[in-house]
């Protein structure tokens, strides 16, 4: 019985040469003589349904006809000419393997996407997709696709699981806590890994910085406003870039009031409190005159512009580094307090770095957006690998720490704000609000292009308008940096 | 209203049409004296403003601080710097999409200025070559910038680390070379088998993830026992800072048996900035890496000693070998200029794609 059970399996699994007319017939034959087998392994789907041997011709009708709508036509027919279709996928040669393997999971996934959210909602059709999807990928599996679909399915599974008991557990599920219960160990390690595998964290910073740097040679003093410090290693290199300047008055002194949330921070990181400890040693190492403030966030994350203290004299820039990989995502409500609060503050450059995303109708739905974010991080993937091929099992560290519970945490967004207006890049809210673009200097630029050149050459750097630089990977946009003031040039 | 500050600049005619001033300045000698922007002037002008972050953020005022010309007045400047402004905004869709800047005047910017400010057309060529000069200092001057950033990173990262080692691994004193990760692996919070094999990936642990500071770029040497007093602290990274400290470590020969050149087959090793560049074994690189067990560790390093086949395979950030005589890692190199220029060259030989020169 197990052989047999074997044997079919395998056979659904390497799509090898099969053809309609085979198909039929070995599934008739596999089916009516192991159905029961069939139900042990997959209790989930009703396979006798599957063995009724008056439905197969109506299967291969509609897949010649080969159009979705009949994809939707009751649910053990869906379920059954969904079988039916994913072996036909595989018909092509087997050099292709792979991709085609790639391929077919982006079909189940994409299929499941529909399931549980487009216009013929199944939720029992889903259920059997994303079985499917869990045998297929696993989070350790050989290709990205693999274990990019893995993540993926566990998503959904959660959105499923969710939405199925009535209220999603949103706070809780996909909140930054969740990451805290990686290992700190895991979490530190992951992070190195992160940057040198990668430019986004470098990217992020040093164009941040190199604007911040330009933007105040003349100043004596200087105050930033970090709206999520992390581990502050961003400000260890314009540090750096202060101490050692040349030009203009001596080193100024550098003051940086980083937001601290209650609740959980990244414990592996420490508290905000810890961060700034490890700064002003940091600092003081290197003689850079410095002192460092926290702002208390509320439980609403709303920022509050009074609870910032001013000195006369200080040139004031305004940090905001959203999604870098190894980011929590905020809420948009804190994000949206922060930046227009700090409008009023006047603050003299406001550094963006957020993740660039295709900007989707309404029309697409929840399907486009989840298609779109699988090609953010399939994206992402690449270029992790394509750096370092050799090197799967770190990639799947950093896969697993931060990419995971990122995606997770994205799709759960996503599907609770469907219908509702997609939001704008952040740049565009700046600039609704009243941010004037500032220059991206030929200096920051050509830095931005030296760092990708340490990197694969598929990283790709974009010049978007003035003020804007973009990080991509082939073709694909993946992070942004903008620079944004309040003051409009004064002749 | 201007004319009215400078009366001492009239003086006698030496040329027809313009008089020079004490100052420097050149000025028309019509009824009413205007102030003739040089090209030298203008260059002056030019450079204040790039020194300033740009047209756009440069002011009259701070533009007639830096430029420090007697003589030269708030009106002239504004009214220069009008022109200058709006001289550039035709020019963006000129350039390429890749090189936009406020900063940098082309060539041909530079031209239009001068020849719609000063008159004088002829001199465009040497502006050409200056222009192209400074943008080649520019640049380098980036990277150089760039160098010690990423080693600021590179040492802070490493604060975070040892902090990180700290807590997981407590306190205890063994002698430095069989300091292994066995504290640590034991602790609840520890390296867990994952990471061991994530970094065993890499290869030599004290190369891996030492980031810039191990590459003495440009000559510039981060020293790393100062930095930090891992030797004596009780971290997992003793055993590998102890690869610095002795010199006739067989760990040493890490470096030196290392024959096989970069795998560029893997695409670049992200620290790999001139074939010439030596990668300095500083040790203590910034992780809490290797085995989470003694053995691990002790077979890592033997057998690397005496297998240089096995570092070809998984190493990522592997060189050229070291010089027999480069064993000392306290010897500063020098920061010699032709080391420079084979960077600059190599980096720009390194691929069109991102070129330097845009």
């Amino acid at each position: 019985m197990a052989t047999i059970v074997d044997e079919t399996i395998s056979d659904f699994d390497c799509y090898g040469s099969l053809s309609i007319a085979s198909t039929t017939i070995t599934t008739t034959t596999t089916a009516t003589t192991s159905s029961s087998s069939w139900n042990d392994w997959s209790p989930v789907f009703d396979w006798d349904v599957f063995s009724g041997g008056d439905n197969f011709q109506d299967l291969i009708e509609s897949m010649v006809q080969g159009s979705g709508n009949c994809f939707y036509k009751s649910e053990h027919q869906d379920c059954a000419e969904f079988m039916e279709e994913e072996e036909e996928s595989g018909d092509s040669n087997n050099n292709q393997s792979e991709d085609i393997d790639g391929l077919k999971l982006v079909h189940l996934l994409m299929a499941a996407a529909e399931a549980l959210t487009g216009v013929n909602k199944s939720r029992e059709l889903a259920r059997v997709i994303l079985v499917r999807l869990k045998e297929l990928a696993s989070p350790n599996g050989a290709t990205n696709m693999e274990r990019l679909a893995a993540y993926f399915t566990e998503a959904l599974q959660a959105l499923m699981e969710g939405s199925a008991s009535g209220t999603l557990h949103t706070k809780h599920m996909f909140s930054p806590n969740y990451k805290d219960e990686h290992r700190q160990g895991d979490v530190l390690a992951a992070f190195q890994l992160l940057q040198d595998m990668s430019p986004f964290v470098k990217f992020g910073h040093f164009t941040a910085n190199q604007a911040i740097f330009e933007s105040v040679t003349h100043d004596r003093r200087v105050h930033i406003v970090d709206y999520d410090i992390m581990e502050g290693i961003q400000w260890a290199s314009l540090m750096q870039a202060l101490v050692s300047r040349k030009d203009g008055p001596p080193t100024p002194h550098l003051r940086i009031t980083a937001l601290s949330r209650s609740g959980s921070g990244r414990r592996s990181f420490g508290t905000v409190q810890e961060t700034g400890r490890r700064l002003t040693a940091f600092a003081a190492s290197i003689g850079q005159p410095f002192s460092f403030h926290h702002c208390r966030l509320d439980s609403d994350e709303i920022f509050k512009p009074t609870n910032v203290k001013l000195v006369r004299g200080e040139a004031l820039i305004i940090n905001c580094m959203l999604h870098l990989p190894h980011f929590s995502y905020r809420a948009s409500d804190s994000v949206a307090s922060f930046l227009s609060g700090s409008k009023t503050l006047n603050p003299r450059l406001v550094t963006l770095v957020e993740e660039e995303l295709r900007p989707i109708g309404d029309e697409e739905g929840f399907v486009g957006r989840f298609m779109d974010t699988l090609h953010h991080y399939s994206a992402l993937y690449d270029s992790l690998e394509a750096g370092f091929p050799l090197q799967s099992r770190a990639r799947a560290l950093v896969e697993r720490v931060f990419l995971g519970p990122r995606i997770t945490g994205s799709l759960a967004r996503m599907y609770r704000a469907r219908g509702e207006e997609e939001r704008c890049s952040w740049g565009e809210w700046l600039s609704g609000v009243g941010f004037c673009e500032s220059n991206i200097s030929f200096a920051n630029h050509c830095q931005a292009k030296l760092l990708l050149g340490l990197f694969n050459d598929g990283y790709r750097m974009e010049e978007i308008g003035t003020n804007k630089l973009v990080l991509g990977w082939k073709s694909r946009r993946l992070l942004s940096a903008s620079i944004w003031t309040t003051m409009d040039i004064d002749l | 209203m201007f004319h009215a500050k400078k009366p001492s600049t009239m003086n006698s005619h030496d040329r027809p049409m313009c008089v020079q001033g004490d100052s420097g300045l050149v000025l028309t000698t019509d009824p009413k004296p205007r102030l003739r922007w040089t090209v030298e002037l203008h260059e002056r002008f030019v450079d204040a403003v790039t020194q300033l972050g740009g047209p756009d953020k440069a002011t009259p005022k701070t533009i007639m601080r830096v430029m420090g010309v007697k003589g030269l007045t708030l009106y002239h400047l504004k009214s220069h710097l009008q022109k200058f402004r709006l001289g550039k905004q035709p020019h963006k869709e000129f350039n390429d999409h890749s090189v936009k800047d406020g900063d940098r005047a082309t060539s041909l910017e530079l031209q239009r200025n001068s020849a719609s400010s000063s008159g004088m057309i002829g001199r465009n060529m040497n502006e050409m070559q200056m222009e192209v000069q400074r943008r080649l200092h520019e640049q380098l001057e980036v990277q150089r910038h760039l160098q010690l950033r990423i080693e600021a990173q590179g040492k802070y990262m490493q604060t975070i680390l040892e902090k990180a080692c700290q807590t997981l691994g407590g306190e205890e004193n063994m002698s430095l070379p069989t300091r292994t990760f066995k504290g640590i692996g034991n602790h609840q919070g520890g390296l867990t088998p994952d990471i061991s094999a994530a970094f065993k990936e890499f290869g030599t642990p004290p190369l891996t993830f030492s980031s810039f500071q191990d590459l003495n770029i440009c000559g510039e040497h981060i020293d790393l026992h100062a930095q930090s007093s891992m030797g004596e602290r009780s971290s997992s990274f003793d055993g590998f800072m102890n690869l610095s400290n002795t010199s006739t470590d067989h760990n040493l020969s890490l470096g030196k048996k290392r024959s096989s050149p970069y795998n560029t087959s893997n695409g670049k090793s992200p620290f790999m900035w001139s074939d010439d560049f030596r990668l300095h074994e500083l040790g203590g690189g910034g992780s809490c890496l290797g085995s989470n067990n003694e053995d691990d560790h002790q077979i890592i390093q033997m057998e690397r000693s005496c297998n240089p086949e096995i570092d070809s395979v998984s190493d990522m950030y592997e060189s050229k070998p070291l010089l027999q005589d480069e064993k000392k890692f306290d010897t500063k190199p020098e920061r010699p200029s032709p080391r420079r220029a084979a960077q600059v060259s190599s980096l720009s030989a390194q691929g069109g794609r991102n070129s330097v020169f845009g």
